[in-house]
């Protein structure tokens, strides 16, 4: 036994630890296992079936090992288990990282995890991979959904948090999850503040793994007319644009996309992307200016109206004028863009890129070529050439389908003197075949065309079905020119877009024409996801500073900034904490109280305490009889302090009134 | 904790600060801001990487929605950190006077914990030392009782230092605490030694010429004011029921043999071993109803017997050569 010190030195002895080697309670086990149901839920969709059964198994067993009716697992059992999972994963993916991947790692591990968590430390933990995997979330989806989801994720998972931390079971679900309500709603404010004024960094700190994102996308990166017979239908967005000025009309409205000049007799593809030196342009009409909003397409197209004359940072122009991103758009991607629609280019185009243009395999479409060759011998002006392939599709048997029969190998054969049926790329890649067998440079360009005005947020919506092809020939002293074959079969197609073209086949990507009743409501929905990817998801540096500079309240530099965030931050909890305070402030003494407390204090400025203790009646005993005034009228509000405090009719207005009274005139 | 091998002199001040800070109270401790600490736990610092790992994932994604998350975890980590905070702020405790108990019994704290605000507050943790906590909840304007046993190891005068009141209710982020320390000693008597008979050579006896009333004997002698300590079999219930108060019945005659502990003749043994058998010794003989005294060096207890005497002796076999206060708490010298 040692002598100790007299002092006791109480920072040595904060337990802090123990607390967390506590065995948790089987409410809590429940609540952590729903807890992770709910947060990977989502993502059964993006996992492949064995790792979301895995799930689905260890936590109905460790579900029925917490009710008692299966035994615990082996500890040695997990060391196979991970194994399992890991090598699991990476025969699935290749690979255990990027985000595919990571995630069925995460899961699977997660899952394991599970089967061993019996202390209050486990659960914790398996807590903040639930908070964790929201962040997951937002690799697959950016959406108003996904947030709201987020909110939804939150309070759950805080609720759990606090039902491990609560130590009392008899709780209602309900107490709790107005309890994580409460927190996450009161982190709200603060989030915004953090949002609008944390200095944004511009990204990517390190590499990124280039993976494949995006959904369903009406554009390729090569061409097969008879491949597909069926288009892609969608009504998904593909870009939505903002006008500075009035929306040029919809013939003119031609989103150019991927340029495809390599031909082997079946399928179109783009040639080796190189820059282009020097974008040699004539114009006559002003320039319009727009901002893209794309939406991310897992390729490096950055789509704009025919013929963009700006190159935006981290992009380039190709040598046959398609704007490239340098990166994958695997996110949501915003840019103002400046266009011309009365242009002239490529009137100095180089003769070994003519030759690409001009060249096509002769094994193949042999009636193509030999008509494309007659046209060519009667014909000396390139445009009557194409012209009169033109007048060809207008005036014979030729229809506009999104569903036309399968073709061959000889495909443009068949589609011009055969089946005749078919879409833009049909008629596009028919007509490129047929103006390089008359020998003219001819090649395809895809993109959209046209688009949805939505007239509540002043915007054009183009759609994944607005998805189209056309070709441009080269004419000496003209450059390239585009011509459109699909106008020539269906005008409508080109004027009023896809609906009004396909009206027989019941197609409806737009919403005027799918919902006339609720159009303005479907209109403002369209505008808040618009609004949504401009505020939300575009908020980086640039917005950054546009936005407190619009603001006009002198926050300017990267300090300032820091200044308002630390303030603003204080602000708002200084008023939650006031807020608190006045809620739930001890409650206050009756009014006869306070009141008799100031007779007190009268007297006690004369020398009369009264201890806490003492009844009042002792007090009143105790004070003197003689040479003491006003001891009658003392002893009068003792007795109606005593008959307001524990008399059957309590406290009167009257009571209290005349108390008043009387103690105002003691002096 | 795991000690965090700090400079001497920097670990005396921050001991000093705190000792000076959390003075020890005889009533009650109100949880105000400069009594109440507040450190992230082990999990608040898991959780501050784990947002920084999101934050810096958010900068490389350029993920709107990432930094909404983060901004949004960060927000809720400010805001545990003031609930935490307030969950304990303006709560009262009050300690009930310890009873004695015997070393390597565990001694038993009542606090009484309320408060006056309209709040409920979960998770009110007291815990002493490493020892599993106990918790409590607050209703509003209410208050509780909460038991804390402590087991004792050293006989003497128990000043439980490293009591808390903690909470880390709600996110489990931070861990808010405040010392319970009460100027209110717990004595701890010797642990008795098992299996003890009076002996024969302790017994002193007087050779037939009582003449002292006591309550032992044989011949009714009359009746006395009743001593504290004293068995109630004594008790003349006949005169209380006439209204007479409590008095005690005196005999007159042989008296038991009385006897005296005496530390001179417990042989070759160590002091805690002595002060161990003389303890079992005054517990025997209180069980036996016998006189007996207690003899100390520098220290004579005169013959008296009763719950009174029997505390008197006791206490002093507790502080016997027990030069400080014997103040419980874990240091490296242990």
């Amino acid at each position: 036994m040692s002598r100790t010190s007299p002092q006791i030195p109480l920072g040595q002895n904060l337990p802090m630890h123990s607390i967390q080697h506590e065995a948790t309670s089987r409410a809590c086990v429940f609540a952590v296992c729903f807890c992770f149901l709910f947060s990977i839920a989502p993502h059964f969709a993006n996992l492949p079936g064995w790792v979301s059964t895995i799930v689905v198994i260890t936590l109905g067993w460790r579900g029925l090992q917490n009710l008692g009716k299966i035994r615990e697992l082996p500890k040695w059992m997990l060391i196979p288990l991970v194994l399992f999972g890991g090598i699991g994963v990476f025969a699935e993916y290749w690979t255990i990282v990027g985000r595919d991947a990571g995630l069925a790692l995460l899961t699977v591990m997660t899952s394991f995890k599970f089967l061993e968590s019996k202390r209050q430390r486990d659960m914790l933990i398996l807590v903040f991979l639930c908070y964790f995997l929201i962040a997951t979330h937002f690799l697959y989806s950016q959406s108003v959904f996904t947030a709201a989801m987020m909110f939804v994720n939150l309070i759950v998972i805080t609720a759990t948090l606090i039902t491990l931390n609560q130590r009392d079971d008899s709780v209602s679900l309900w107490e709790r999850v107005r309890g994580s309500s409460k927190l996450v709603g009161l982190s709200v404010p603060l989030m915004l503040i953090l949002f609008v004024l944390v200095p944004r960094v511009p990204g990517p700190l390190w590499g990124l793994q280039s993976e494949q994102r995006g959904g369903v996308t009406g554009l390729s990166n090569h061409m097969s007319p008879g491949k597909i017979s069926n288009l892609i239908r969608s009504n998904e967005v593909a870009f939505r644009v903002d006008f500075k000025d009035q929306v040029p009309a919809q013939n003119r409205l031609y989103w150019r996309g991927p340029v495809m000049a390599q031909y082997d007799g079946y399928t179109w593809t783009q040639i080796p992307r190189k820059p282009l030196n020097r974008l040699n342009i004539t114009v006559s009409e002003p320039a319009i200016d727009y901002t893209v909003t794309l939406e991310p397409n897992g390729e490096q197209w950055l789509l704009a109206l025919d013929m963009p004359i700006r190159v935006i940072k981290g992009s380039f122009m190709t040598r046959d004028f398609q704007l490239t991103s340098k990166q994958k758009v695997n996110d949501l991607r915003r840019y103002s863009m400046q266009s011309r629609l009365d242009y002239r280019i490529g009137l100095d185009e180089s003769p070994d890129y003519l030759e690409i243009a001009r060249s096509y395999p002769d094994e193949y479409n042999p009636r193509t070529i030999a008509f494309g060759k007659s046209l060519a011998q009667r014909f000396e002006n390139t445009l009557d050439i194409g012209n009169e392939v033109l007048k060809m599709f207008r005036q014979q048997e030729y229809v506009y389908t999104l569903s036309p029969p399968a073709l061959g190998l000889n495909s443009v054969d068949e589609f011009l003197f055969g089946t005749r049926r078919g879409f833009c790329e049909h008629y596009a890649g028919a007509f490129a075949l047929i103006m390089r067998s008359a020998g003219v440079p001819a090649r395809i360009v895809t993109g959209y065309q046209g688009g949805e005005y939505n007239r509540v947020g002043n915007y054009l919506i183009v759609r994944q079905s607005d998805a189209h092809a056309w070709t441009e020939i080269w004419i000496e002293g003209h450059g390239w020119v585009r011509v459109d074959p699909t106008s020539a079969v269906s005008p409508t197609r080109i004027e009023q877009g896809l609906d009004d073209a396909l009206a027989e086949e019941g197609s409806a990507f737009r919403i005027q024409n799918r919902n006339p009743i609720f159009g303005n409501l479907l209109y403002s929905w369209d505008n808040m996801q618009h609004s949504w990817n401009d505020w939300v998801l575009n908020y980086d540096q640039r917005k950054q500073r546009d936005f407190l500079n619009k603001l006009q309240i002198g926050i300017e530099s990267w300090s300032d900034m820091v200044f308002a965030l630390v303030f603003l931050l204080l602000a708002v909890t200084a008023l939650y904490w006031f807020i608190a305070w006045y809620r739930e402030r001890p409650a206050r003494p009756q009014l006869y109280e306070r009141l008799f407390d100031r007779l007190l204090q009268k007297l006690s400025k004369r020398g009369f305490h009264k201890e806490p203790a003492e009844d009042t009646r002792t007090f009143l005993e105790r004070l003197p009889h003689r040479n003491f005034a006003q001891r009658k009228q003392i002893a009068g509000i003792i007795e109606l302090y005593n008959h307001i405090k524990y008399g059957r009719r309590g406290a009167s207005t009257r009571a209290l009134g005349n108390l008043r009274t009387m103690i105002d005139s003691i002096d | 904790m795991p000690s965090v091998a700090l400079p001497k002199p920097v670990r005396r001040f921050i001991d000093n600060w705190f000792e000076s800070h959390n003075p020890p109270s005889r009533d009650s401790i109100l949880l105000h801001n400069r009594r109440l600490y507040i450190l992230p736990t082990r999990f608040g610092y898991l959780f501050a990487i784990m947002l920084l790992f999101l934050f810096l994932a958010a900068i490389n994604y350029q993920n709107s929605m990432a930094f909404v998350l983060t901004f949004m975890l960060t927000s809720l980590g400010i805001i545990s950190l003031w609930h935490t905070h307030k969950n304990l702020l303006g709560v009262t405790i009050r300690m009930q006077i310890p009873r004695p108990v015997f070393c390597g019994e565990s001694c038993e704290f009542k606090f009484e914990i309320n408060h006056h605000n309209n709040a409920r507050r979960y998770a009110i943790g007291i815990q002493y030392l490493d020892q599993p906590p106990v918790y409590v909840k607050l209703e509003p304007e209410g208050s509780v009782q909460a038991k804390l046993k402590i087991p004792t190891h050293r006989r003497g005068e128990f000043h439980p230092a490293g009591i808390t009141v903690f909470t880390r209710y709600p996110t489990g982020l931070f861990h808010a605490w405040g010392w319970l320390k009460f100027d209110l000693p717990v004595l701890i008597y010797p642990r008795p030694t098992a299996q003890v008979k009076l002996q024969q050579s302790m017994i002193e006896q007087y050779d037939g010429q009582t003449s002292t009333s006591t309550i032992e004997g044989d011949d009714f002698a009359g009746l006395r004011e009743h001593r504290e300590g004293e068995s109630l079999r004594h008790i003349s219930w006949k005169a209380y029921a006439q209204g007479k108060g409590l008095l005690t019945k005196t005999f007159q005659g042989q008296a038991r043999p009385s006897l005296w502990i005496d530390w001179e003749q417990m042989g070759q043994a160590t002091t805690e071993e002595k002060l161990s058998f003389m303890t079992a010794l005054v517990l025997a003989a209180e069980r036996e109803e016998q006189k007996y005294g207690l003899r100390l060096p520098g220290l004579v207890l005169e013959q008296d017997f009763g719950n009174a005497h029997k505390h008197n002796c006791l206490q002093e076999l507790a502080v016997f050569r027990q030069p400080e206060a014997n103040r419980e708490f874990r240091i490296e010298q242990d």
